[in-house]
């Protein structure tokens, strides 16, 4: 029972948008892709929607091959709903039609007119649109709008649920409330999800694994923790969260930061951070101190931002962030050390 | 009050003047002709005229004929719309400038065209009457309503292929996503989403064909099939009892019946201004499969070929032919060219369109720039008054206007019979174009620009030269370039206003066609062609060239608006 995608290519011209893509997706997960834009998942979606035809590679919902080399289900035979980031509703239409639309199709066409006006009905008074029901799509604010655009999409009771970047489109405080309303669906529907975004905290705070992509491929998938704690490559790191990378020796596990005399514990690290010689570091993880042993520098900039302080602090060539809980009394210009949480002293080396 | 106060009153007064002097009078004079009786004034004349049976017929033919042609430009405009906007055909370029031809070309030129194409001996009524079907006869009612539908279908398809590539695709996807398959959606989302331009394309090519005189002129009035444009054209000439009268009150018919239409359209326009993105996406919605997507792409070809080339080689063909001569090795002759290069009226008419055309492009860019200047920079809200002025003359058809002229311009002794009257009325006509043309043109120079010249201590004719005239040139050139085409090739005004020694090259074809030269028309206008193609072809290079350099200015965009406007209101 799963969502199978199996080295899907997508060439545009000479490029490749999507590069040997594989991920098995669990029914009923929720699967968060990730990646800074051009890197492809836009492009996996509409693929797995069926609204691009691959290059090569396979995709198979259950025992339904979706799209193989001889053979591509056209989107409206595949089992979907789409939530789109530009909300995609049609300006003739009031909220009603929109949500009538999808049983009203082929797929539909055995449903008698009295289950599919409950159908309707519920799902207009599960997303809170009763009032809205007659209205045109120009008469609605933002959030109703992409309230419509789920109700559409999850109307039908589709296996897949695509949603491209369906937040971005709105303004921050809705974003929070909207991401609560996604999760709901997802917990009713039971439907699997695939959702694209390039704002890594949506992702953190709603998947259940998150795909991160890069050029056209996948870097890594797991979940929000794998991927936040132990990121695989200098990459992931650095795009999920802010991440400082410290240049250093590993030794039997263990790193030692360069010119210093302490060591980090490198449990769990990834082996690309062993051969490359680096260790990441989150801004949270550093503490400013003005004594004791760690990798020395010069604090170049503060921001004060309510809840913790933000420093910039230069340590040789490389500038490093950190982030404060409680004022140090650290000031700008003044040399002091960074001592990361767990680190040890490593005597000699 | 200071100088600089006064001059700018006595600036305001002149604009007022002119602005009522130019565009307002001439048109109070025809309404007040229109109600003028003998015992001073009254509505006897259009009584007098809703009495003939000729009026009511010219109403009802106008009506019809703009009815039906509009449907058919409506029809052809809206499918190749939605074939080249969506579909994976390949050659789509080539395409859209074959449907985009009677846009290029005059539309008596077309009519020429086609009437050659369905002489009685040519080929295809040679082919009809042999298998013993009636042979087509262009000059009937169908006739005049197929070329116009033609001649219009241009317009219609533009407005409806920016719309179409304006809907956004996520409107399709999302029916699709609700398990609605390609051709469903483009009727359930993609036709709602459309025909607002489309019916607002059908209300231009309605006004287009309410207004135009040539197309029912060449085939209507030796058939005796009256519309109004033409009508008012006879009772003008017939210099009969209170003929002026009667065509001023003709005239107030048509104008009622294409400024209504006029309105009609602003409301569609409003109402589209709906959803629709801002940019336009070239992508391709409808996959065809290689073997549909050729067959729909030849079936297109052989079509446009056929309705739009096909007449055209005829005509150029015919040229080359003895009067009633048939196709004949021997009845091969350059004699009609010979005609065409070396008959003294012939080059007169030509000699005076090509000058007429010139000064009125050198005219209408002072006008224009300076109107435009006053409007930008300065915020002149006096400017918006002369605009309205030259939106009114451009508005009203073509035929109505020139009677205007007369009425009005007959008052100055040495204007009506001269070139002067054709010049005042080419300018009268076409001078919102390069308003317009020269308000955005001035709208893309930024005012620092213009303040930084002043800076580094640039004289104000400095300022023009250096800064402000290489900045507008492209934009403004565009709009003119307009301007020069239509009046080169205009008819309407011309078959009014034209005497002996002022004939225009589009009343030699006229007279020439009526006199029943058609190989020499066909000659005169088979060069007409050539010159135009050559004069399209080489300001696209130019055009491109320009692009290139300059990516920010798009002028191909707004001649093409410009074109439109024109195209439904002017000709």
């Amino acid at each position: 029972m799963s969502l199978k995608i199996e080295q899907v290519s997508k060439y545009f011209g000479d490029t490749a948008a999507l590069n040997e893509v594989t991920v098995e997706i669990n029914d009923g997960e929720f699967i968060a892709i990730l990646g800074p834009s051009g890197c492809g998942k836009t492009t996996l979606l509409r693929v797995v929607g069926g609204f691009i035809e691959p290059s090569g590679g396979r995709i198979q919902l259950e025992d339904k091959v979706y799209s193989s080399k001889d053979c591509h289900v056209p989107v409206e035979k595949r089992d979907l709903g789409m939530v789109f980031q530009s909300f995609a509703l049609w300006p003739h239409m009031t909220v009603r039609e929109h949500i009538e639309f999808p049983l009203k199709s082929k797929k539909n066409r055995r449903m008698s007119g009295q289950e599919r006006k409950q159908i309707v009905d519920k799902a207009i008074s599960t997303m809170g649109l009763t009032k809205l029901a007659e209205r045109l799509p120009g008469e609605l604010s933002g959030g109703q709008r992409q309230r419509v655009a789920l109700a559409r999409a999850i109307v039908a009771k589709p296996k897949i649920l695509l949603m491209d970047e369906p937040l971005s489109a709105l303004d921050a405080e809705l974003k929070i409330s909207m991401r609560r309303e996604i999760q709901d669906i997802h917990k009713i529907t039971g439907a699997t999800i695939l959702y694209v975004t390039h704002d890594q905290s949506e992702a953190l705070a709603m998947a259940d694994r998150i795909i991160i992509m890069k050029s056209g491929q996948v870097v890594q998938m797991g979940t929000p923790e794998e991927i936040y704690l132990k990121p695989k490559t200098k990459f992931v790191a650095a795009f999920v969260g802010r991440c400082n990378i410290i240049n250093g020796a590993w030794n039997n596990g263990n790193f030692y930061p360069e010119g210093t005399n302490i060591m980090y514990d490198g449990k769990g690290m990834a082996d690309y951070f062993v051969e490359e010689g680096i260790y990441p570091v989150r801004p949270e993880e550093f503490k400013l101190s003005k004594q004791g042993e760690g990798i020395k520098g010069t604090i170049v900039n503060r921001q004060y931002n309510g809840r913790e302080i933000h420093y910039t602090v230069k340590c040789g060539q490389d500038y490093f962030t950190v982030y404060e809980n409680e004022d140090c009394g650290c000031r700008v210009d003044e040399e002091i050390i960074l001592i990361k949480k767990e680190q040890k002293i490593a005597g000699h080396y | 009050m200071n100088p600089k106060a006064i001059g700018k009153k006595a600036v305001h007064i002149i604009i007022y003047f002119i602005t009522f002097f130019v565009f307002i009078m001439p048109i109070l004079r025809l309404v007040i002709m229109s109600v003028t009786v003998d015992y001073g004034y009254g509505l006897d004349n259009f009584i007098k005229l809703l009495q003939e049976a000729r009026t009511v017929k010219a109403i009802i033919n106008t009506i019809m004929i703009a009815f039906f042609s509009t449907l058919i430009s409506v029809v052809l405009g809206s499918v190749f719309a939605f074939i080249i906007a969506y579909t994976n055909i390949p050659k789509k370029r080539f395409l859209e400038t074959l449907v985009l031809i009677p846009f290029i070309l005059p539309s008596y030129i077309i009519t020429l065209s086609w009437s050659n194409l369905l002489e009685k001996k040519a080929l295809i009524n040679f082919l009809l009457t042999s298998i013993g079907l009636e042979a087509l006869n262009l000059y009937s009612l169908p006739g005049i309503i197929f070329v116009l539908g033609i001649c219009n279908t241009p317009v219609v398809y533009l407005i409806t292929i920016h719309m179409l590539r304006k809907i956004p695709q996520d409107l399709e996807w999302a029916s699709r996503a609700s398990g609605y398959g390609i051709f469903e959606t483009m009727i359930k989302i993609n036709l709602p989403q459309a025909m607002p331009a489309i019916i607002s394309g059908g209300m231009l090519a309605f006004l287009a064909s309410v207004d135009n005189f040539s197309v029912p002129a060449f085939l209507g009035i030796s058939s005796g099939i009256p519309v109004l444009s033409t009508y008012i054209y006879e009772k003008a000439i017939s210099f009969g009892p209170s003929a002026f009268n009667l065509a001023a009150a003709l005239s107030v018919l048509l104008s009622v019946i294409a400024i209504g239409g006029i309105l009609l359209q602003g409301k569609c326009i409003k109402k589209s201004s709906g959803s629709e993105s801002i940019k336009e996406d070239d992508s391709i919605r409808i996959m065809l499969s290689d073997k549909v997507k050729n067959i729909v792409r030849y079936v297109c070809l052989f079509f446009l070929i056929l309705i739009n080339i096909v007449p055209i080689i005829t005509m150029v063909l015919s040229s080359f032919l003895k009067n009633y001569g048939g196709f004949k090795i021997q009845n091969l002759i350059v004699s009609n060219y010979e005609f065409v290069f070396t008959n003294r009226g012939v080059r007169q008419a030509v000699f005076n369109s090509i000058s007429l055309a010139l000064i009125t492009c050198i005219i209408c860019i002072v006008i224009g720039m300076v109107l435009a200047y006053l409007k930008v920079r300065k915020k002149s809200k006096v400017v918006l008054v002369m605009e309205s002025g030259a939106e009114l003359t451009y508005a009203i058809p073509g035929i109505v206007l020139s009677l205007a002229m007369i009425f009005h311009w007959t008052m100055l002794a040495d204007v009506y019979g001269t070139i002067k009257i054709l010049i005042i009325s080419y300018v009268t006509r076409y001078l919102i174009l390069q308003i317009k043309g020269c308000t955005t043109a001035m709208l893309s120079v930024d005012a620092s620009m213009e303040e930084a010249a002043m800076v580094s201590g640039s004289s104000k004719i400095r300022l023009w030269l250096k800064v402000l005239i290489p900045l507008l040139k492209k934009q403004v050139l565009s709009g003119s370039f307009l301007i020069f085409v239509s009046a080169l090739t205009e008819l309407t005004l011309s078959s009014m206003l034209a005497a002996a020694g002022t004939k225009t090259i589009g009343l030699t074809v006229f007279n020439l066609q009526q006199g029943g030269d058609y190989a020499l028309a066909a000659a005169l206008s088979t060069v007409i062609v050539m010159v135009l193609l050559m004069g399209y072809l080489g300001s696209h290079l130019f055009g491109r060239k320009k692009v290139n350099r300059n990516k920010e200015a798009d002028s191909t965009g707004q001649l093409k608006v410009l074109k439109l406007k024109q195209a439904g209101v002017g000709r």
